[in-house]
């Protein structure tokens, strides 16, 4: 498997192998984030993967698309604390 | 009560059974004047039920019943189940020598039509009777009269009926709740079939009305007005006209986009396959925008749209174009901030939107939508279509 072309600083859109070849990348990690669930210093492998795969620009997206997939499973699990001192609503 | 003879039973309570349909028997509690207790109890006899009601009767007034040589007041009458009809009297005697059997007379029920009457009438005709001296058989609803003999139990069968009694019987009979089981629940699921039914049609009839009043909604929307002069990916100039007299499905996206456009563009291909699939429906065109102009030029939307259905067009223009079909059509978009590689990912709006052959906006659709879904709505819209313009 090759780099990606975006070491070399072109500025192209992610091809449509290209795109799958992240998009496996990013899912391979984010399971290996899910299954070790403390232990994320094992997925590291994975995660070099990943950044070999996509942009930079979609790394960080990716990134945050995690955290807020995260906190919205915790919102739909009844995670939500409400705040005790009022707010300025 | 008072005895006049030698034998006396004591006939205490009577016991009903189930319905009118069901022998009655006798519970006698072994009372007894001379101060000798016999117990006697019989059980309800009844070829179905064990179960037997006891009912408490006032008293009445004493009747006298003579059985041979045997006279004893009957202070007690019985009445059937439903409380109204007398089935017989029960006797007292007072246990104390040798025991004839004691018959429980059923009353007479004369032709009446209260049953206060009823109960008057028989009142007269029992106290005829009995100072008439003579057994009388009966009228009333087939009861069993059960015999009672010290020891023994004496089950006497009697169909006695009269031609009133047996009408009032089957009257009777209709009336009680002998409707089978069968039928009720029949009743009950159709009621609840016609109870459904209704509610279904109501509940479509909302349906339609909402649709109506929907695309009502979004036609006052309009959005999309105004034309656009772009260039399609093969370098085309192509301006709104062109796309009349087909149904258009517009997208605005990106090249650069990470995962959402593709999975838009995809499930707008399946859509257009699927509707493909009906040779009576126009071919639908889809569309793809660029909402990012300066780096989406003509050869990077041909790379990029060759990946999705065959039909597709992808338009582009300078960024004052864009600016002004964006707002045309409210579509927000937004470059996020550079990185080292000057690569940067766009916010915007993603919808899908349809247009009609006029050029018009008709529906839009969301991520939430599946390609079933959308395929739908669009052959509906296609159904409604009525065309404007000729």
């Amino acid at each position: 498997m090759t780099l990606s072309p975006y070491f070399t600083g072109r500025m192209n859109a992610p091809t449509a192998e290209e795109r799958k070849t992240c998009w496996g990348a990013r899912d391979r990690y984010w399971q290996c984030l899910d299954e070790s669930e403390k232990d994320t210093s094992e997925c590291q492998k994975y995660r070099t993967l990943f950044e070999g795969s996509c942009p930079q620009q979609w790394i960080k997206y990716f990134d945050k698309r995690r955290d807020f997939l995260k906190y919205k499973a915790k919102m739909e699990g009844g995670g939500f604390q409400p705040q005790e001192h009022g707010s300025k609503i | 009560m008072f005895v006049r003879s030698r034998v006396h039973i004591s006939c205490g309570q009577v016991l009903l059974c189930g319905s009118f349909l069901k022998p009655t028997a006798c519970w006698s509690e072994g009372v007894s004047r001379g101060g000798g207790a016999a117990l006697r109890h019989i059980s309800c006899l009844s070829n179905r039920h064990l179960r037997a009601k006891a009912h408490r009767l006032s008293a009445r007034k004493g009747w006298h019943l003579q059985s041979g040589s045997v006279l004893t007041e009957c202070n007690q009458e019985v009445l059937d189940h439903m409380g109204t009809t007398p089935l017989y009297c029960s006797t007292g005697a007072h246990v104390n020598g040798p025991l004839e059997s004691v018959q429980l007379v059923p009353l007479i029920i004369p032709e009446a039509t209260s049953q206060y009457m009823r109960k008057k009438l028989q009142f007269q005709a029992e106290g005829r009777l009995l100072r008439t001296h003579s057994l009388l058989s009966i009228c009333h609803p087939a009861p069993r009269i059960v015999c009672v003999t010290p020891g023994s139990l004496t089950l006497l069968t009697h169909r006695l009926f009269s031609q009133s009694s047996s009408d009032r019987s089957s009257g009777r009979s209709a009336g009680s709740p002998q409707i089978s089981l069968w039928t009720k629940f029949m009743v009950t699921c159709l009621f609840g079939a016609v109870i459904m039914g209704l509610w279904f049609y109501v509940h479509l009839e909302k349906e339609q009305q909402e649709k109506v009043r929907r695309q009502e909604q979004l036609k006052k929307l309009a959005l999309g007005q105004g034309d656009f002069n772009l260039l399609d990916h093969t370098g085309r100039s192509r301006a709104k006209r062109d796309f009349f007299g087909q149904w258009v499905l517009l997208y605005f996206g990106f090249t650069h986009c990470p995962d959402i456009c593709p999975d838009e563009l995809d499930k707008i291909s399946s859509v257009v396959q699927m509707l493909d699939k009906d040779r009576a429906l126009a071919p639908v065109q889809p569309i793809f925008i660029t909402v990012d102009p300066e780096r989406d030029g003509v050869e990077e939307m041909a790379r990029y749209i060759k990946d999705f259905h065959s039909r597709m067009i992808g338009l582009t223009g300078t960024p004052e174009q864009i600016k002004e079909l964006g707002k045309a059509f409210r579509v927000y978009y937004s470059a996020g901030p550079k990185d080292e590689d000057n690569d940067y990912i766009v916010d915007h709006t993603i919808i899908i939107y349809l247009l009609n052959p006029d050029g018009l906006f008709t529906d839009y659709y969301n991520r939430n939508k599946s390609d079933q879904e959308i395929a739908e709505s669009i052959r509906s819209h296609m159904k409604t279509y009525v065309q404007l313009f000729s």
